[in-house]
């Protein structure tokens, strides 16, 4: 199969892709029950989209394309409204969160469809091990060359939303100590990681072809990437957020994003290179395990210092591309929550309070849904 | 039959009638023990050979002992044992308490409207069946009115055991709780109404009074038990002993309901929906409370087995077929009705019918507000009392695969038996 020509889309667009899990209401364990809240979301208002994922205790949703947070934010309040309705009258707890606490991989059930299917006889176990869930932020570029090159450019920022959104430290009942535990579910995928450190289209579809003629791959769907190129919709799409415990988190962060590929597209403040990437996978370990007090070294100035800091200071520097782009609010919201502490804080502080997971999901449940 | 069949068919009544005839005449709570172990083996072989549920051949086994077929035990040989079997009731009906969350049916007034639906249809099509074919209408109207309820003993058991996960699973156990209370009403004011025209019987207020009684009683006695539950166990809370406290407790709301002339069951019900309302997760029940629960179930199910009435069916297998189709029309044609506005698809919509199917022998015995196993009908016709019986017994022996068959090949919401076995279960 060739590589699908790059869409042009409006740069700097937003669309937003949660996926979240569903609780059973007695002891807030996963429940299969995606085929019952899809059906009664058939019917809903707005141009927000809700579809199946890999297992069925999981559900997708997606928002319309957005510009600004203020939109973005009404559009997720909005379909948290109309979920949690639907979830409530089919006795469903609905939950942010990029693990479940306490749920056990092997009761997953995976979702009837032919590509969760194949899924799940190549990756076998691993599939159900996937159980995890993520933010997906789709930031538009006008053609395939702008793509690749914000992409690898925003490279050096990853560990930012990984600390920001880290929302998962229990796997299987036990605190891993990572605040970002979901990332090593990722992981386990052969193709998870870093993009290939191409710059131009051509030389990605050259790429494209090599990797489908060893039968590796058979479209961009296998690549689980923490930033990939998305060309059918002309966007790069950010995989690494953990589903944050709120809507407003999540708007908040997608303009985070919007606000940092502005900066970098009008600003240039370096250009990408292949050894940006001699840090990148100890900067992302620094962010998965340790959040916000997690280490970054600048792949550029060698220097090392606090995430929370380094965010700091990207803030600051990006002040007035939020402003152009009305989100001054997110920022804020960003820059309290690295005084409050991410959700993963919140999560373990939950816990000390009532010493019981399936208490502690029941709160993430009731944060979500209110 | 041919010869040679009729000749094995004497030797092996000849073989047996020497044993059987010793047994019978054994000590009854030694005989009921062995029953009992023959029912965990026949049980155990059922659930690893055929993949059926354990407590359909703990039931077969204690139908196959009973006055109707063996003859090994006679009914009376309970008695000494009917502490401990009312004890299995309410520990499991304790738990389906604990698993009912009545929020539910405030965001879902469909379902709300689903649960009394299914009971009155169920109860009017018995009722309008059973006048139809001659029966006596205040009779029929009894009947009609244990039809609406279902096992919610069934109900809990193969929910522990198969261990469900869907809507299907959860509105039945709602609706197994509501449709007993709702067939617990009707049997009261179905008291109150012959009681005011029967001589010398109590005037009219005296007779509500107590019917109030039994309702608000029961709802407070409830409250209490799972108020004091909560209160307890803040004190001594450990896991350990959370199981004994909840036995302490059951125990407890089951006699001082049965010495106040309340309803066990609704009693029951309301003390494990406070216990979890106000001890939220705190509140860990094991399946049957425990180990002790669940031989104790086991005994249950082996006596409910022993009660089996098939007498003169072939006489009123009429009014029996009678009471089973108009049953299961009934409560099929309300689940459906209100299907899709409550969220259910069709398919569950089938499989919830079926599984609401399980008649209770809760429901014969709840005019008597009580567990006893003798209740008392008055003014009630003895052939649609029979056939009342008859009914419930075919309905619960059938019980466990009217809810596991739907709940597995049509909603999904638990393993199948292929499933199970590749996971080594």
């Amino acid at each position: 199969m060739a590589l699908e020509a790059f869409a042009t889309s409006q740069p700097l667009t937003l669309g937003v892709e949660l996926e979240l899990q569903l609780l059973d209401t007695h002891d807030f364990d996963l429940t299969p029950r995606a085929q019952d809240l899809l059906r009664e979301l058939s019917r809903h208002e707005g141009a927000w989209d809700v579809k199946p994922e890999i297992t069925r205790s999981m559900i997708e949703i997606g928002t319309s394309i957005q510009r600004a947070f203020a939109p973005l934010r009404d559009e997720l309040q909005d379909l948290r409204g109309q979920m949690s309705r639907a979830a409530r009258k089919l006795n469903i707890g609905i939950a942010g969160g990029g693990t479940h606490p306490f749920q056990h991989w092997s009761a997953q059930q995976i979702f009837p469809t032919e590509r969760f299917r194949y899924i799940s006889e190549l990756y076998g176990y691993l599939a159900k091990q996937f159980t995890v869930f993520g933010q997906h932020v789709h930031v538009g570029v006008p053609s395939g060359d702008d793509a690749l090159w914000l992409l690898h450019a925003l490279s050096r920022y990853v560990p930012h939303f990984i600390a920001l959104s880290a929302s998962s430290p229990f796997v299987q009942g036990v605190d891993t100590g990572f605040h970002s535990a979901r990332l090593n579910s990722v992981f386990a995928f052969p193709l998870s990681g870093r993009a290939p450190f191409v710059l131009t289209w051509e030389d990605f579809g050259h790429y494209f072809d090599k990797m489908t003629s060893t039968g590796v791959v058979q479209s961009m769907k296998d690549f689980y990437w923490d930033i990939r190129p998305k060309p059918e919709f002309g966007t790069i799409e950010l995989r690494v957020c953990d589903t944050p415990l709120n809507v407003d988190k999540a708007a908040a962060l997608a303009c985070y994003l919007q606000c940092l590929c502005r900066y970098l597209r009008e600003e240039r403040p370096y250009e990408p290179a292949e050894d940006d990437y001699l840090v990148y996978t100890f900067n992302r370990f620094q962010a998965c395990r340790f959040g916000l007090d997690g280490e970054i070294v600048d792949p550029k100035s060698k220097q090392r210092s606090k995430l929370r800091d380094d965010i700091l200071r990207t803030l600051a520097r990006i002040g007035e591309h939020a402003l152009d782009l009305q989100a001054l609010e997110a920022c804020n919201l960003i820059r309290d929550s690295l005084f409050d502490g991410n959700d993963a804080t919140w999560l373990r502080g939950r816990l000390r309070v009532a010493p019981s997971m399936p208490a502690v999901v029941e709160a993430a449940a009731e944060r979500w849904m209110t | 039959m041919t010869p040679l069949a009729q000749q094995f068919a004497d030797w092996f009544a000849t073989a047996l009638r020497g044993p059987l005839a010793q047994l019978r005449g054994a000590d009854p709570v030694l005989g009921l023990a062995l029953v009992v172990l023959a029912a965990l083996v026949v049980a155990n072989a059922l659930h690893r050979h055929l993949k059926l549920p354990r407590l359909l051949g703990y039931m077969l086994v204690g139908t196959i002992a009973s006055p109707a077929l063996l003859g090994l035990l006679q009914s009376g040989d309970l008695d000494a044992w009917k502490p401990l079997i009312d004890l299995a009731i309410a520990a499991l009906v304790f738990e389906l308490g604990t698993r009912l969350r009545p929020r539910w049916l405030l965001d879902n007034r469909w379902l709300a409207a689903s649960c009394v639906l299914e009971a009155v249809a169920a109860a009017l099509a018995v009722g309008i069946a059973l006048v139809m074919l001659g029966a006596p209408a205040a009779s029929a109207v009894m009947a009609a009115a244990v039809a609406a309820a279902t096992s919610p003993i069934i109900t809990m058991a193969v929910v522990i055991e198969a261990r469900p996960r869907g809507q299907v699973a959860e509105r039945l156990m709602t609706m197994s709780a509501l449709n007993s209370v709702l067939a617990i009403l009707a049997i009261k004011l179905w008291s109150v109404w012959t009681g005011l025209g029967a001589p010398g019987a109590s005037d009219a207020p005296a007779i509500l009074a107590n019917a109030a009684l039994v309702v608000f009683g029961s709802l407070l006695l409830g409250l209490a038990c799972g108020w004091s539950l909560d209160r307890i166990s803040r004190v001594d809370g450990d896991a350990t002993t959370m199981p004994v406290l909840q036995i302490a407790l059951v125990v407890l709301a089951a006699l001082l309901s049965v010495a106040l002339g309340l309803s066990p069951l609704m009693a029951l019900l309301v003390a494990g929906m406070t216990a979890r309302r106000r001890m939220g997760h705190r509140l860990t029940v094991e399946p049957y409370l425990g180990s002790a629960g669940a031989a104790l179930t086991v005994l249950l199910f082996v006596s409910i087995g022993l009660r089996s009435s098939l007498g003169d069916l072939h006489a009123l297998w009429p009014w029996v077929a009678a009471i089973i189709a108009a049953r299961l029309l009934g409560k099929g044609l309300a689940v459906a009705a209100t299907a899709r506005p409550s969220g259910l698809g069709w398919g569950q919509a089938l499989a919830l019918s079926l599984a609401l199917q399980p008649m209770s022998s809760l429901s014969a015995l709840l005019a008597a507000s009580s567990f006893s196993g003798t209740a008392q009908m008055a003014g009630v016709d003895a052939a649609v009392m029979q056939a009342v019986l008859i009914a419930t017994t075919l309905m619960q022996l059938t019980g466990p695969l009217w809810v596991l068959w739907p709940l597995q090949h049509i909603a999904r919401e638990c393993e199948l038996p292929q499933e199970s076995r590749r996971h080594g279960a």
